[in-house]
């Protein structure tokens, strides 16, 4: 071979390569054309993905004052410890990890991620809430080693509540959204107000979440924030609540040492200046996510103190319904004030003796002084005399049938039985008989204290049935905007002799020789009346001795004050406490609290008061021995006597 | 030694792209790293050598170094021997010696040492084409440094050598059967050589590479990484030290191994198209060099030295945007590190070297 020979082959090699580097580079640039402007949309996205993360900033719940804004219920920071799964590279080690760090069961971070496998992986699983700064100070310190790369640690608002559980059933509880709120529209893991005024207002107490875009690194570390959009802080809510005679009631049942209700509404207004059920739960549990024991055991409580006894317990009236057989008399025209009825200490009616509870009798009575005494032939008279369904109209007129219509979630209907009712519900006609031990609030007759407080209310007003409502005012954002008050619910103008007969018996009641007394305040002019809500039968009682349920008669005591121009009006429940004037001592507290505030006084202190006395008279509330048949009928109505749950 | 004319016959254009590209890698390792880092200082010097080295081999006619070749392959072949027994340990494999300040990787030196030899060897036969025993000699001179150097272990550089024969034996006149022959036993040997000769780590790069998402966090993550990088980028690049994914460390090693994905990022297609068009100028401007070469002894010489270059190139930028498995193949004149820098420009200092004595005799 020549030397040009070779030559040119070396030439000719020299270019086939030149060609193969200028194809292998124009493939090299075509590629990059692709990723970098064909494609560009997709990687940009994905690392946006890589380095940014958004997160949430809850947005904290809206404070609520009472009437005079005091500050009832606020929020206080909290850290909550979460797993972000999206960028777990080692799941059971960040477990370990996590457990050992903040001193957890390591089965139950396992059990939390699975309850929140289904998911997105990018959504924080909460594994700690309310972390406590030795937990949250040892997890930061392993983050900075790069340790737990999918550990955040967040600050988030948290409900607080008043100390002592005050008022717990008027404010409810916060809770993570559960599935059917999340179908209902709420966003997953969202707070939101699971029960009372933190359900019916949630709404306006939820507030906009916020969120902050932050960069970080390949380690999850933030580097810088991106953006930050605040959180909108829930709409503050001014309650109509009156702070110190919530803070008397519940020092009043304490010091009287039963459980129960009490509402205290305007009777101007319907404004709910008192809201208590007893016992109560701590709402503080919920705010951070409450422990399943906590939860088992208030479930399981004999006490319910989950119930809220204020609307949701029913229970006989007793004694407290007379004001409702002697409203209807008076207004249906039957009879006027000065209508007398001789008590012999019991009446026959249908072929029946009906007993009264004074055995020797009380004699020649009117209108007043029978309720002043109770007197239950009196009442048994004017029932036979009414009928059960005009009973049954003006219990409606006064508000204890179906809902007072609060402004709180899952009130329960309070029930006053007339003709239509006991047809539809059991198919069967009414007997006349049954009439009589209804006008004396026994029988069929269930009712809500929430509904008595209406009835004492529109019974001092003078017969405008208001609607009881916590909310005063909300503040949009640009200052106070008063909520008016919703419509009354019925107004009837009672006959002028209706209003002072029953204004002057339940101020003797209070006053006088009735049973009250221990709600006198001197120039207040107290008036009421005292109840009493058999649990069981006298005969029930000797079946269920060894049932081990309380079978102690509830006592109720319904008020208001003044006597003229009445500025309050409540009722108090005594959970077992047989004696409804053992409210009373309640009632006065809190009517002396309101006048104290309203005058500028020093608020009354409660004093320890001696055990009451035995008494060697029967207290004229207690239920009169019933015949057979009628211990049948109550024994078929057992449920209405213990107070359904729910 | 070095005569005055000579100087109007240095190829300015390729020195000025080859600084350049040197220049851009510079810059691009101060942002990945984050300002004047040490990684950036240590940098610098290695240009500076680099320049050093380019100088000492364009001043020294390339003849003369190859006679002097095989002194030089010895040397080098010694320094690798000497660095698998003693050398410097960092991430599990021995390939430097420490120098204190500087840390010297002998195996890149290897391939202009190789280029040398070969190009001595291919120029001394003077047949007209190269016979199979040629052939093997010159398999065997790129064996051995080669099957040291895969012993320390590195793989990727000891397979950067394999260019550097084909190549020479390719311009110097390999049979084309020889070349299909070759082509063919490649293809045979690559399922024995996954089974035996690949560690388990090789293995799992290739099948990631193949089915990156299999392993999305571990092996293929790089590969994934490297093309979010890339594609990011877009047009304009996210702007300089403003790149999310080197910055933030989501791609690993991004001044050294991805420094072409950095600079996809951070300056965009239109950075690539500048970077790209430079590194084709260097290669046709270098095979022009072996065109004009006064003789063969200096296209050989020529060729060996681009075809380890071009080969890392390619390979590196390919794996840049994810396109090809990770090994670790640095960018030659950009990546990170002394000795390839110093061994590159030495290289070059080389191929200018050929094409300005392209007159002399």
């Amino acid at each position: 071979m020549s030397l040009a020979e070779d030559r040119r082959r070396v030439t000719f090699r020299l270019q086939a390569l030149q060609v193969g580097a200028i194809v292998v580079f124009a493939i090299l640039g075509m590629s990059f054309w692709f990723l970098q402007v064909i494609e560009h949309k997709r990687y940009e996205e994905l690392a946006e993905n890589n380095h940014q993360r958004t997160l949430a900033l809850r947005a904290p719940r809206g404070v609520l004052l009472d009437r005079s804004g005091a500050v009832l219920v606020e929020n206080r920071h909290s850290f909550t410890i979460s797993i972000v799964r999206e960028h777990s590279t080692d799941l059971p080690r960040t477990i370990r990890l996590l457990s050992q760090v903040a001193g957890l069961d390591p089965k139950q971070v396992e059990q939390s991620i699975e309850r929140h496998r289904s998911e997105p992986a990018y959504r924080p699983t909460v594994i700690v809430e309310d972390a406590s700064l030795a937990q949250v100070a040892a997890v930061r310190a392993r983050r900075l080693e790069s340790e737990l790369p999918d550990i955040v640690v967040e600050e988030v608002p948290t409900r607080r509540y008043p100390a002592d559980a005050l008022a717990a059933h008027l404010f409810g509880y916060v809770g993570e959204a559960n599935d059917s709120q999340v179908a209902g529209g709420a966003a997953q893991g969202a707070i939101i107000g699971q029960q009372g005024l933190e359900k019916a207002y949630n709404d306006l107490l939820m507030g906009v979440d916020g969120a902050r875009v932050v960069v970080v690194n390949s380690l999850g570390r933030e580097i810088r924030t991106l953006e930050e959009v605040a959180p909108v802080e829930g709409r503050r809510l001014q309650l109509t609540i009156d702070a110190d005679m919530q803070r008397a009631a519940e020092d009043g049942f304490r010091h009287a040492g039963f459980n129960g209700a009490a509402l205290v509404l305007d009777p101007r207004n319907g404004e709910v200046l008192t809201y208590v059920s007893l016992p109560a739960y701590d709402p503080n549990d919920f705010a951070v996510g409450i422990e399943r024991a906590k939860w088992a055991a208030l479930n399981s409580d004999q006490l319910r103190p989950l119930q809220n006894r204020v609307m949701q317990g029913r229970y006989s009236p007793g004694s407290i319904f007379k004001i409702v057989v002697a409203t209807a008399a008076l207004e249906e025209g039957l009879v006027d004030p000065d209508f007398r009825v001789t008590c012999n200490g019991g009446a026959t009616f249908f072929g029946r003796y009906f007993k009264c509870h004074l055995k020797g009798g009380h004699g020649s009575v009117d209108m007043r002084h029978a309720l002043e005494k109770s007197c239950n032939v009196y009442f048994y008279t004017l029932g036979n005399m009414l009928g059960v369904d005009k009973i049954h109209k003006w219990a409606e007129k006064l508000g204890m049938v179906g809902k007072t219509g609060i402004d709180l979630p899952n009130e329960q209907d309070s029930i006053v039985p007339s003709t239509e009712w006991k047809r539809k519900r059991t198919g069967e006609k009414w007997y006349a008989g049954e009439t009589i031990s209804v006008s004396i609030g026994q029988g069929q007759v269930a009712v809500t204290p929430a509904s008595l407080a209406v009835m004492i209310s529109t019974v001092a007003n003078g017969g405008t049935r208001v609607t009881p409502h916590v909310i005063k005012a909300v503040d949009e954002g640009n200052g106070w905007k008063p909520v008016p008050a919703p419509a009354v619910a019925d107004r009837v103008a009672f006959r002028p002799g209706t209003l002072a007969a029953l204004h002057d018996g339940l101020w003797l009641a209070v006053n006088g020789a009735g049973t009250a007394g221990r709600a006198r305040l001197p120039g207040r002019d107290v008036s009421g009346k005292t109840g009493t809500a058999q649990v069981i039968s006298i005969q029930g009682r000797q079946a269920a001795r060894n049932s081990g349920r309380d079978l102690r008669d509830h006592g109720w005591f319904v008020f208001f004050a003044p006597k003229d121009n009445p500025e309050v009006a409540g009722v108090i429940f005594g959970e077992h406490n047989e004696h409804g004037y053992l409210g009373a001592p309640i009632a006065k507290h809190l009517i002396e609290t309101y006048f104290a505030k309203k005058e500028g006084k020093p608020l009354p202190v409660l004093t320890p008061a001696a055990k009451p006395e035995p008494r060697d008279t029967p207290d004229p509330d207690s239920p009169p021995v019933l015949t057979d048949s009628e211990v049948a009928a109550v024994a078929g109505a057992g449920s209405l006597a213990a107070p359904p749950l729910n | 030694m070095f005569e005055r004319r000579l100087y109007f016959h240095v190829d300015w254009a390729l020195a000025g792209a080859v600084l350049a590209l040197s220049l851009m890698g510079l810059m691009q390792i101060y942002s990945a790293t984050g300002g004047p880092t040490s990684i950036y200082v240590t940098q610098i010097y290695g240009i500076l050598l680099g320049l050093v080295a380019l100088l000492v081999c364009l001043a020294i006619d390339y003849r003369t170094l190859v006679d002097k070749s095989h002194f030089i392959y010895g040397g080098i072949l010694l320094l690798l021997l000497y660095v698998l027994f003693f050398g410097a340990v960092r991430g599990g494999s021995r390939r430097w010696i420490d120098l204190g300040a500087f840390n010297l990787q002998p195996s890149e030196f290897a391939k202009a040492a190789l280029a040398l030899v070969l190009a001595k060897f291919f120029a001394e036969v003077r047949r007209g084409g190269l016979t199979r025993s040629d052939f093997i000699v010159a398999a065997a001179l790129t064996a051995v440094p080669a099957l040291v150097i895969a012993r320390q272990p590195d793989l990727g550089t000891a397979v950067t050598l394999v260019p550097v024969c084909l190549a020479a034996a390719f311009v110097a006149g390999m049979p084309m059967r020889a070349i299909g022959i070759l082509a063919l036993a490649g293809m045979l040997i690559t399922p024995v050589a996954w089974k035996f000769a690949l560690q388990d780590y090789q293995k799992e790069r290739i099948s990631t590479f193949l089915d990156p998402s299999q392993d999305a966090r571990g092996a293929g993550y790089q590969q994934i990484q490297a093309r979010i990088t890339v594609g990011s980028g877009g047009l304009w690049g996210k702007g300089f030290q403003k790149g999310t994914q080197g910055q933030l460390r989501f791609l690993p090693v991004a001044h050294n191994d991805f420094i072409f994905s950095v600079l996809a990022e951070e300056r965009g297609f239109a950075g690539v198209l500048v970077a790209l068009g430079l590194y084709l100028f260097v290669i046709l401007r270098s095979l022009e060099a072996a065109t004009l070469a006064k003789d063969r002894l200096g296209s050989f010489l020529v060729l060996g030295v681009l075809a380890s270059f071009s080969f890392q190139v390619v390979y590196n930028i390919t794996m840049s945007a994810g396109l090809a498995p990770v090994k670790g193949l640095t960018l030659p004149l950009m990546s990170y590190g002394g000795s390839s820098m110093i061994a590159t420009l030495a290289g070059f200092g080389l191929i200018l070297n050929v094409r300005m004595r392209r007159f002399t005799n």
